[in-house]
């Protein structure tokens, strides 16, 4: 008996499966009333606050302000490539670190011998902070689109490193022993038994590394001016541009949830075979 | 004996492999921005005297110490809170997954404009930075509180009070490391973002000095640094965890043999 | 199981393509013309390259011109030596310390230099409007934010307390980005700040006063940043070097008699407000560089112990010619 499910998620599913029972639909639907009033409050919070004068108007324009201005970049071609440009940078960082993070990952976990060669390795890179790699980045590719990429695909294949590790060691010993036992090959193994115990951490790995590609492209492009929305930010900046560089801010935040509901999306089809097998406890 | 031998050859092998490599590789380097790591090891010994470290690397990690401390103190609080009532969560979650989408360095030039620029504007970056998953994973922990324990709690009659302290905290607790495992790294990367405006001393405003002031050895010798700070953190981290849940280690140790 | 497996690999083959196909790079080039990069930061001094470019400057000398904005000489050195970029923007004093470092760069033109004009530069040291510093002798032993320590800025406001008659042994610098100065400025973090356009008029619009014209006060007609190269590039296409340069003194030259179309011009790179853009100071853009400014700066700066031994000028500037 379990305290609690072990899933290294970051934040609730709503339920899963089941779906189309009344009470599962007008709970969903309340759910969902009370996060588009949280949202409202957020934004009549940050349009009262500088103009009842508790916070001074240069530092925080009111949401109007940001609005138009969020309005005003959506029709701006320059803004769109940036866009472009960051949503590039981001996917071809995540597709690299998840294929190699999953062929290391496997071949690490299958050979136990790797493993505990490389364990204290990964230990020692994994905490490295990636904005030390930033003087790396800049001398390597200046302000090219691969000094993005150095920094994106490092922090994100770890992420995915480490989960399949965990999806590898998480191999029920007694399908392993099964498998064996019909001489299924390596390859065998790794199909029927490996992959479907550890798909679902991959899963995890690969959300979680989508979060951090994303948050690691814009940084990048912030702080070395390669191209991007991170750039934009930069620039807005340097011209004293306060209203642009909140309405751009909430453009990254608006990308970062999106690519969370797209991944969440994607892991709960991939994984629909596998939730009604592993116990959820939906709430 | 032979044990411990066999794996400290485990450990140290690869690491002292690698290290080779980048030795030959770099010996003759030429490239200005690649000195020879025989280069990078002095200038690391050198620069990196009890006084330095004193000066510069212990601010860096006092600072970071009060910004984990104060996203940990309020994301598991916060957590407990919005995790309990399915109301709360659902009101705050957009928002919540919205804040936590924007990267941390961006924020730090916002946060300035109000937190000013000293010591405080530091710690509130990182705290800012470092809350998401502290926060985020405690709710999860929180709902994922088995239900049939919860009944049981209620048929005793346990009150609100005894219900956190004697279940849902202890049964959230793996994923409450989770989330504060995942917030140190994201804390060490805040803190060297953090030094790199309105900063004096610390050390990631050392990196950047040397950056700037083109004295490569010493860079590199910082970027170590930090990688050790950062590898013995989570070190010391894995330490405390596996004492606080080792009766979570065994109980899935359990499960897995059985 | 099988279809997660499709699903999986059709996931990253979708990644990959996108990024294949979205490399937008390449441009045809016409016959005879070379495409040069130059690293630059989106800032006023560097009007007068992006006018060139549209007007033609550039393309005439048969060169096509691709602006790629840094975030400050941190970045923009490393790409010149490593031939990312050919040419760079940077300010005199941080290629003076890449000098004296050994970094091989050799200056082609000259970039921005100030007006010269004490109450009309482009830069200058800003106070409240309600603060008790009014000359400044009184900013020493006070906080002044300068946007990168140890460089132009600070070595400039310390040359304009001393000319002053102040200290400025003890004024403590905090580096900040120049659009945090205006709000640490109202709300007390510092007493004084070293800000450029167009942090300047944002401030003065928000009541700050000038102190201290320190660009002024460091050297009459002072060179403030210059374009660059590497001393490789130099020595193997000398050919482009030249064309550069006459291209960059070109359009220097049309942007100091058209000070509108550089407001103009400047809405296509940067994001400054219409009003701010109306009510800056602009640059000068002089085609000389003055070197007897230059050997000030590097003065100062040994005084002020940022060099780690005297730059050589003649290395950087090449040698003095009866001209200059």
């Amino acid at each position: 008996m379990t305290v609690t499910t072990n899933r290294p998620a970051d934040t609730g599913d709503p339920a899963v499966g089941g779906a189309g029972s009344r009470v599962g639909d007008s709970r969903r639907l309340r759910g969902a009333v009370l996060g588009v009033t949280g949202l409202a409050m957020l934004m009549l919070v940050v349009e009262l606050l500088p103009h009842t004068g508790v916070v001074h108007e240069q530092y925080l324009p009111p949401t109007s302000r940001i609005l138009a201005v969020l309005v005003d970049q959506l029709g701006s071609v320059e803004f769109w490539v940036a866009v472009g440009e960051t949503l590039r940078a981001w996917a071809i960082g995540l597709a690299i670190a998840v294929v190699a993070g999953v062929l290391v990952g496997m071949v690490i976990g299958l050979v136990p011998a790797l493993r505990a060669l490389t364990a204290s390795t990964i230990e020692f890179l994994r905490p490295i902070p990636s904005v030390a790699l930033i003087p790396l980045a800049v001398l390597l590719y200046g302000t090219e689109l691969r000094s993005t990429l150095l920094l994106v695909v490092y922090a994100s294949f770890w992420q995915v490193l480490v989960q399949v590790l965990y999806g590898v060691q998480d191999v029920d010993p007694v399908a392993a022993d099964t498998a064996r036992s019909y001489r299924l090959g390596v390859w065998g193994r790794v199909r029927y038994v490996v992959w479907p115990t550890a798909l679902p951490y991959v899963m995890t790995g690969v959300r979680l590394a989508a979060s951090v590609a994303l948050v690691l492209a814009i940084t990048a492009q912030l702080v070395i001016g390669s191209p991007g929305l991170g750039a934009l930010i930069a620039r807005a900046q340097a011209s004293n541009a306060i209203p642009l560089l909140y309405a751009l801010v909430v453009v990254a935040g608006v990308l970062g949830v999106v690519i969370n509901l797209v991944a969440r999306a994607a892991e709960r089809r991939v994984l629909a075979w596998h939730i009604s097998v592993r116990r959820e406890v939906p709430r | 004996m032979r044990g411990v031998l066999r794996r400290a050859g485990l450990a140290l092998g690869l690491p002292i492999a690698l290290l080779a490599v980048w030795w030959i590789s770099t010996e003759d380097s030429q490239n200005f921005y690649l000195p020879p790591l025989r280069t990078i090891l002095r200038a690391f010994v050198e620069t990196w005297t009890l006084d330095r470290l004193r000066a510069d690397v212990a601010p860096s990690l006092a600072r970071l110490a009060a910004g984990y401390a104060l996203a940990g103190i309020v994301g598991v609080t916060l957590g407990l809170l919005i995790g309990s009532f399915r109301w709360i969560r659902a009101l705050l979650e957009p928002v919540l997954e919205f804040f936590r989408a924007i990267p941390p360095p961006v924020l730090v030039p916002i946060i300035m404009l109000f937190a000013g620029i000293d010591h405080t504007m530091k710690i509130v970056v990182i705290a800012v930075g470092a809350i998401w998953p502290i926060l985020l994973n405690t709710v999860e922990g929180v709902r994922s509180v088995d239900e049939v324990l919860v009944d049981t709690s209620r048929a005793f009659r346990l009150g609100p009070v005894a219900r956190l302290r004697y279940l849902i905290v202890p049964a959230a607790s793996p994923q409450i490391v989770t989330g504060l495992r995942q917030a140190l790294s994201i804390s060490i990367i805040l803190m060297v973002i953090s030094e790199m405006f309105a900063s004096s001393n610390g050390l990631g405003f050392t990196i950047i000095e040397f950056q700037r002031s083109y004295a490569i050895p010493e860079m590199w010798s910082g970027i170590l640094l930090l990688g050790l700070i950062g590898f013995l953190l989570s070190v010391l981290f894995r330490v405390v965890e596996n004492r606080v849940l080792a009766w979570y280690h065994g109980l899935r140790r359990a499960q897995r043999s059985s | 199981m099988r279809r997660s497996f499709v699903a999986l690999t059709a996931i990253a083959a979708l990644l990959l393509t996108a990024a294949c196909g979205g490399s937008s790079d390449d441009e045809p080039q016409s016959e005879g013309t070379t495409t040069i990069k130059v690293g630059v930061i989106p800032i006023v001094d560097v009007a007068p390259i992006y006018l060139g470019k549209e007007k033609g400057f550039f393309a005439r000398r048969g060169l096509n011109v691709v602006m790629e904005s840094g975030q400050g000489g941190a970045a923009i050195v490393p790409g010149v030596v490593s031939g990312q970029f050919h040419f760079g923007f940077s300010n005199v004093t941080s290629l003076l310390i890449a000098q004296t470092k050994g970094v091989p760069l050799k200056v082609v033109a000259n970039g921005v230099a100030s007006t010269n004009r004490v109450g009309a530069d482009f830069g200058g040291v800003v106070v409240k409007k309600e603060s008790p510093i009014r000359t400044p002798k009184d900013l020493a032993g006070k906080k002044v934010a300068v946007n990168t320590l140890k460089n132009i800025g600070d070595t400039t406001v310390r040359e304009s307390v001393r000319k002053d008659g102040g200290d400025p042994s003890n004024i403590k610098f905090i580096e900040m980005p120049f659009a945090n100065m205006p709000a640490a400025l109202q709300k007390g973090d510092i007493d004084a700040a070293w800000v450029v356009e167009p942090s300047l008029s944002v401030a003065k619009d928000m009541g700050a006063r000038v102190v201290a014209w320190n660009f002024v006060d460091a050297a009459p007609s002072l060179t403030v940043a210059v374009y660059f190269t590497s001393e490789k590039l130099a020595k193997e296409n000398p050919e482009l070097v030249r064309k550069f340069t006459e291209a960059i003194n070109e359009s220097l030259a049309y942007a100091n008699a058209h000070p509108d179309e550089v407001r103009d011009v400047l809405k296509t790179y940067t994001d400054i407000d219409q009003v701010i853009l109306d009510a800056m100071t602009l640059p000068l853009w002089p085609v000389e560089i003055n070197r007897e400014s230059v050997e000030t700066l590097a003065r100062l700066g040994q005084a002020d112990g940022i060099f780690s031994k005297a730059p050589d000028i003649d290395q950087l500037l090449g040698p003095a010619t009866d001209s200059q």
